[in-house]
């Protein structure tokens, strides 16, 4: 069988993570051959040595049997490699065709002659059934269409193997059924094509092949034809799950968080990624809500707390309706939240530790008296909090948030988040790129919150922590609620299932 | 009546088309900087460089040579256009290579050039101002006899009319029609998109600055020469007022003209108002002519700030590592 | 009580006529100059011999101190910041002289002495007068500094200042009914029109998220004309073409300021000034309302994560910064000897204030510091006068702008040079500890 590409043991180490540990991928010529795991297994980073982004630090690469060094994107377009993005690289403002050449121009004397190249454009669009006007400007054109351009801009520069990493993220149900024939076309005229993804829907219906990656290793390479979803979804998430931490059972109370028929629209994806919604959370119990990256959790989070305006829908807190109501209301009525960017909303990395622990109540007495801070008293707050979660510091409450490693500024923002009393606790990937201490350290603190009665609301794409911390779990899949679950009578197995939209509960 | 109606008005266009001429060459060099996506406000500090450097070449070439007058201001906008573009590599190399804060950058130059005039100016002439006083106005062979449209355009004109109405046929094919163009703004809209297609974004961004300071500075030479016959530490604000230009004109050449046209009136009203009998007749403080231009650019950026058609990455640095 | 200040300013009294009379003596003053010479040269030697004096007993003491000082702000990243400030004021210094020595090499070393000597030519009238012009340098310096801190770039300061400027001399002009609180309510006019200049870009910025630096030039331009236009209309002297000058009641009171710096312009405004320096530092670092601008500035993610109101805070910054530079406009405009002119560029005293924010890390202490010596170097201009042109000073403070645009990269240099020395004193002793 000849291959198109092989990539055999492939090693990539980051500082502190092996990304790709030997891992071996072989695409036959002519084949769909799909890249499949969680976030974090190291689909990306595979394709990005292969693409010329990064150099793998051991193994080597072939492209036609040839053995090659791929330095950068360069190199990997000189190949014949070309890659779609999931951010398109599009510049608005050009029209098709000028976004296509660019780069490639055809010239005369300097000037722009586009005839050649629009009959090309033209005539590429024909063979691939892609319907691209050459002559349309790109900021008028939908997002599927985007896409299209990006996969002309490859097939201009003549590429016989394509990488599409996670394709169909952006797009609506029906422009993925168009991307799907695209793909299936494009394989058809003897394209190579390399499909990261973690729908395992879309892998049955287009994928020849697929490669399992789970925690930098590949786990198998199989036919579709002969696997089932069930197998799949198992080689993707399945793994020895550690359940290391002491929990009593929940004591649920009071509902505290309701939402009802929750939407959210993201003005950066122009669509409702948050699709009626509806969930509660009670006091004293831990809902987690599962999912692959990039199905809403993050918007779904924004509507709660406010950053973002929801677009339909009723959030209530402890019976109040909030859903009109600012960060600043939201948050004085008992919204606490440990945001998914700890630097970005987190902290106020340029202001010393203490300032950090007063960002929301900085106004309120003991913290303020006469318009005037009161250092003495924030200090006083900053070392309790301190000493109660166990936040290390190389001069203490004077520490720059900026000079503390992220375990300790992710101790620090929980320990205020917890601290402030609120009855609902709002976290987003808490323990995201942390080491294993500071991890157990943040459970124990989530755990006890729980037992102190607040209602816990956890975004987690890593299923060992949603079970290790959850009462409940809610499977979010493409904005919406896919199926709510109780940790002990359910597997890693059939969440992934849920999670890669292969199954739907009914009831949801 | 009829005859000296028509007499004002060729008079007043006669006013207008240099301050037009120059004002629009000035802004579209802001143009070429700003569409390669780095923003200059230094455009006034080159525009004194270019004018003045121009104006002690002309000086000299006036005083000490024979040549012919058209001879020696062209090459006083040659040296004018240059010593802008030396200037201009400055800002350059700060915000492009140092991806300092364009702001701050270009205000050093702006200072610099008003200090640096002013001082070479004071300590080898003895004066703040050099004197290029000379006629420079010509008419040109036949066309000049061409009834109505001799007499506004091809009468007692300026070169530098004729060169600016060349260079804005060239920034409009250059922009639209060559590669050149292409590439330049793509990396004011998407230097990521640009950079993965091979552009070299810095080069074509030091490309935009430094052709932004060889109009600036021809501008400058075009201001003393049509506009005040000599050279006195500043160019009253001209930069700023192309920058005004560039921006209510929106960062397109065929706006800008246009624009231009608007910005130069005002500015031939307010400062002719005693010359010009139309004007004098309605009464209204020069001032208020003086400052509508600035307050149209306020007024656009208020109300187009959605519908802007400014450069999407103008003034954010280039960093290939986050692409 | 005269007798008392005269005692008390004695000495410096005798200081400044000696150097006075010294300085007037020409051969002396060139003598000077060329001193400047052998001391570059004697550098420039040192530099050479460097390591020859390194192998010497004294050359190691030296650089265990410097490597003592280089430790100690290794540890502290502001002595990273101050050096790069100062490393643009050597610069800015270096390059005056290097265009000094271009123009007129012979009296390019008495004359850079002039200039870094500036504040003590005429003893404590220099010194006086080197503060009144710092003032409204310090005030626009705030302005400036004020909005940098809440993330924004007030280039409008200069428009602000004479709007400021405008209000505070028509009030000084047409309210002579006012008596003793003449100065005080023209001073606060300042204040307000400044505040209301201000507001706009803020406004903008904060509602139509349009640039405040480009809206902030135009209004530089619009304060030009609107100015001149209502001097015009309302408080014109013809036959001088400026302004009238404010009553004396309006002026900024001298008070027993006068007999410490005698015949000097200087005034209680730097009263007034240190005062904003001190409300400055008291709002930013104290209150609550400064800890918010604060947190809007460095992470507006983070702010509106927090519950703040940025939209509110970016209008008041704006509103604050231009109250500050309408104070600056005031204390221009409300002395003796001084007219607001028809003018048709900016005041540049608006764009020295962005130098004297960068110099002084937007910290107010630090801009009081650079203020003051833009007011030295101001004054030393002044007297270099007769050898070269004041305008030398702007050279130097664009330069020191243009460096200060650069910090980010000086700092980087610092702190790399930092790292490698205490780097190599670490390897230093463990070599000697492997000897021992």
């Amino acid at each position: 069988m000849e291959h198109a590409i092989e990539m055999l043991n492939i090693t990539k180490e980051f500082p502190g993570i092996k990304a790709n540990d030997d891992i071996t991928l072989k695409v036959r010529k002519g084949e769909i051959h799909a890249l499949l795991g969680e976030n974090g297994a190291g689909k990306t980073t595979l394709m990005s040595v292969l693409f010329g982004l990064y150099q793998a630090d051991g193994g080597e690469i072939r492209v036609n049997g040839q053995k090659v060094q791929i330095r950068n994107p360069n190199d990997a377009n000189d190949l014949g490699i070309g890659m779609v993005h999931q951010h398109f690289k599009l510049v608005n403002r050009f029209t098709v065709a000028e976004n296509i050449v660019l780069g490639e121009e055809d010239t005369k004397r300097g000037f722009m002659r586009y005839d050649a190249a629009i009959k090309r454009i033209e005539n590429l669009s024909k063979q691939y059934n892609l319907n691209v006007d050459p002559h349309a400007r790109v900021q008028d054109i939908s997002v599927g269409h985007q896409q299209r351009v990006e996969i002309l801009k490859i097939l201009y520069r003549d590429a016989n193997i394509l990488i599409f990493d996670e394709p169909t993220a952006a797009l609506t149900p029906q422009e993925i059924d168009e991307l799907m024939d695209i793909l299936q076309n494009l394989a058809n005229e003897g394209k190579s094509i390399v499909f990261i993804t973690h729908k395992l829907e879309e892998i049955r219906r287009v994928a020849d092949r697929v490669t399992v990656l789970r925690d930098g290793k590949r786990v198998d390479t199989v036919e579709v034809s002969t696997t089932t979803n069930n197998d799949l979804a198992k080689m993707m998430v399945g793994r020895d799950v550690v359940f290391d931490i002491d929990k009593e059972p929940s004591k649920p109370k009071d509902e505290v968080l309701q939402v009802e028929d929750l939407s959210v629209y993201s003005p950066i994806r122009k669509k409702n990624v948050v699709k009626n919604m509806n969930f509660n959370v009670r006091g004293g119990e831990i809902l987690c809500v599962a999912g692959i990256e990039g199905n809403g959790q993050t918007e779904l989070v924004y509507g709660l707390t406010g950053l973002n305006p929801v677009s339909a829908g009723k959030i209530w807190v402890n019976g109040e309706d909030v859903t009109d109501l600012d960060i600043r209301e939201r948050s004085l009525r008992g919204v606490s939240h440990v945001p998914e960017d700890r630097q970005r909303h987190g902290l106020v990395l340029d202001f010393p530790l203490s300032y950090n622990m007063v960002l929301q109540n900085y106004f309120q007495s003991p913290f303020q008296q006469k318009g005037f801070l009161q250092e003495h008293n924030i200090l006083e707050h900053t070392n309790r909090l301190i000493d109660t979660y166990d936040i290390r510091t190389s001069s203490g409450a004077a520490t720059l948030a900026r000079s503390m490693s992220g375990g300790n500024q992710q101790k620090a923002i929980l320990g205020r988040e917890i601290d402030r009393g609120n009855s609902l606790l709002i976290a987003v990937q808490p323990t995201r790129g942390l080491d294993v201490g500071a991890i157990e350290s943040i459970h124990k603190q989530i755990i006890a919150a729980r037992d102190a009665g607040k209602a816990v609301l956890i975004v987690s794409y890593d299923l060992n922590e949603v079970f290790m911390l959850s009462d409940r779990i809610l499977v979010m899949y493409e904005g919406q609620n896919a199926g709510v679950f109780d940790p002990q009578e359910t597997t890693e197995s059939e969440l992934g299932l849920y999670m890669s939209g292969s199954k739907r509960s009914e009831d949801a | 009546m009829i005859v000296d109606v028509f007499n004002e008005i060729v008079s007043v266009i006669s006013y207008v088309i240099p301050v037009m001429i120059a004002l629009m060459i000035v802004a579209l060099g802001g143009l070429f900087s700003e569409r390669s996506g780095t923003i200059n406000i230094a455009l006034e500090g080159i525009m004194v460089m270019g004018g003045f450097i121009g104006a002690i070449v002309l000086h000299y070439l006036l005083n000490n040579t024979g040549l012919h007058i058209q001879i020696s201001v062209f090459i006083a906008m040659i040296a004018g256009a240059v010593s802008g573009m030396l200037f201009s590599f400055f800002h350059a190399f700060a915000s492009i290579r140092m991806k300092s804060n364009q702001i701050i950058s270009a205000t050093a130059l702006n200072l610099f050039a008003a200090s640096v005039g002013v001082f070479v100016a004071r300590t080898v002439f003895g004066y703040r101002r050099i004197n290029v006083d000379s006629s420079y106005r010509f008419d040109v062979a036949v066309l000049s006899e061409i009834p109505i449209l001799g007499d506004l355009l091809f009468s007692s004109a300026f070169l530098s009319t004729y060169i600016g109405i060349i260079i804005l046929i060239a920034v409009i094919i250059i922009l639209y029609k060559t590669r050149f163009g292409l590439r330049l703004r793509s990396c004011g809209d998407n230097p990521h998109a640009a950079d993965s297609l091979g552009v070299d974004v810095g080069r074509m961004r030091y490309a935009g600055v430094l052709i932004s300071g060889l109009l600036a500075g021809l501008g400058g030479v075009f201001f003393v020469v049509a506009f005040q016959n000599r050279f006195e530490s500043d160019v009253r604000g001209f930069g700023f007022l192309a920058l005004a230009l560039l921006i209510s004109g929106q960062w397109r050449p065929q706006r800008i003209f246009v624009i231009s046209i608007l910005f130069a009136l005002m500015r031939v009203v307010a400062s002719r108002s005693d010359s010009i009998m139309g004007i004098q007749a309605i009464d209204i403080p020069t001032e208020i002519f003086r400052m509508l231009p600035y307050i149209l650019t306020i007024l656009v950026l208020a109300f187009t700030s959605k519908t802007s058609k400014a450069p999407e990455a103008l003034g954010e640095p280039y960093d290939t590592g986050k692409r | 009580m005269k007798r008392i200040w005269e005692k008390i300013i004695h000495p410096f009294k005798v200081f400044g006529r000696k150097t006075h009379t010294l300085f007037a003596n020409i051969p002396w003053r060139k003598l000077a100059g060329w001193l400047l010479y052998p001391l570059a040269l004697l550098f420039g030697a040192l530099v050479a011999l460097k390591r020859k004096i390194g192998a010497t007993r004294f050359g190691k003491r030296l650089d265990k101190a410097w490597l003592k000082v280089l430790h100690w702000s290794g540890e502290k990243p502001e002595t990273i910041k101050v050096a790069s400030s100062l490393l643009a004021v050597v610069f800015g210094l270096l390059f005056g002289f290097i265009v000094m020595l271009v123009v007129d090499p012979s009296s390019a070393g008495s004359g850079f002495l002039t200039i870094i000597l500036g504040p003590f030519q005429q003893g404590m009238r220099s010194v006086g007068d080197t503060i009144f012009y710092a003032v409204p340098i310090i005030l626009t310096g705030l302005s400036v500094a004020f909005a940098f801190r809440t993330g924004l770039f007030n280039i409008g300061a200069s428009g602000q200042l004479y709007v400021g400027a405008f209000v505070a001399v028509y009030i000084g002009v047409q309210w002579d009914f006012l008596g003793p609180f003449h100065w005080v309510v023209a001073s606060l006019g300042a204040m307000l029109a400044g505040a209301a200049w201000g507001a706009i870009p803020g406004l903008l910025k904060a509602f139509r998220n349009v640039h405040e630096v480009v809206v902030s030039i135009m209004l530089n331009y619009v304060s030009i004309y609107l100015v001149n236009l209502a001097v015009r209309s309302f408080i014109f002297n013809p036959t001088l073409n400026r302004a009238l000058g404010p009553e004396s009641s309006a002026h900024i009171p001298t008070l027993f300021l006068e007999n410490i710096f005698p015949r000097s312009s200087i005034n209680i405004g730097i009263f007034i000034t240190l005062a904003a320096v001190f409300l400055f530092h008291i709002l930013l670092n104290r209150t609550v309302f400064g800890y918010e601008l604060k947190s809007v500035g460095l992470n507006r993610d983070a702010a509106r994560y927090a519950g703040m109101k940025e939209k509110r805070n970016i209008t008041l910054s704006m509103t604050i910064a231009g109250s500050i530079a309408g104070l600056a406009g005031a204390m221009m405009y409300l002395v003796p000897g001084t007219y607001i002119r028809i003018l048709d560029v900016p005041v540049e005293q608006g764009f020295t204030g962005i130098a004297i924010a960068l110099l002084g890390l937007s910290a107010p202490v630090g801009v009081l510091i650079a203020g003051l010596f833009y007011g030295a170097i101001n004054r030393g201009g002044y007297f270099a006068q007769s050898l070269y042109r004041e305008e030398i000073v702007n050279v130097i403070i664009a330069v020191i702008i243009y460096f200060s645009a650069l910090s980010l990269f000086t700092q980087q240099m610092i702190a790399k040079y930092i790292n490698r020395r205490t780097k190599k004193e670490i390897q230093l002793k463990e070599s000697e500890g492997d000897v021992g």
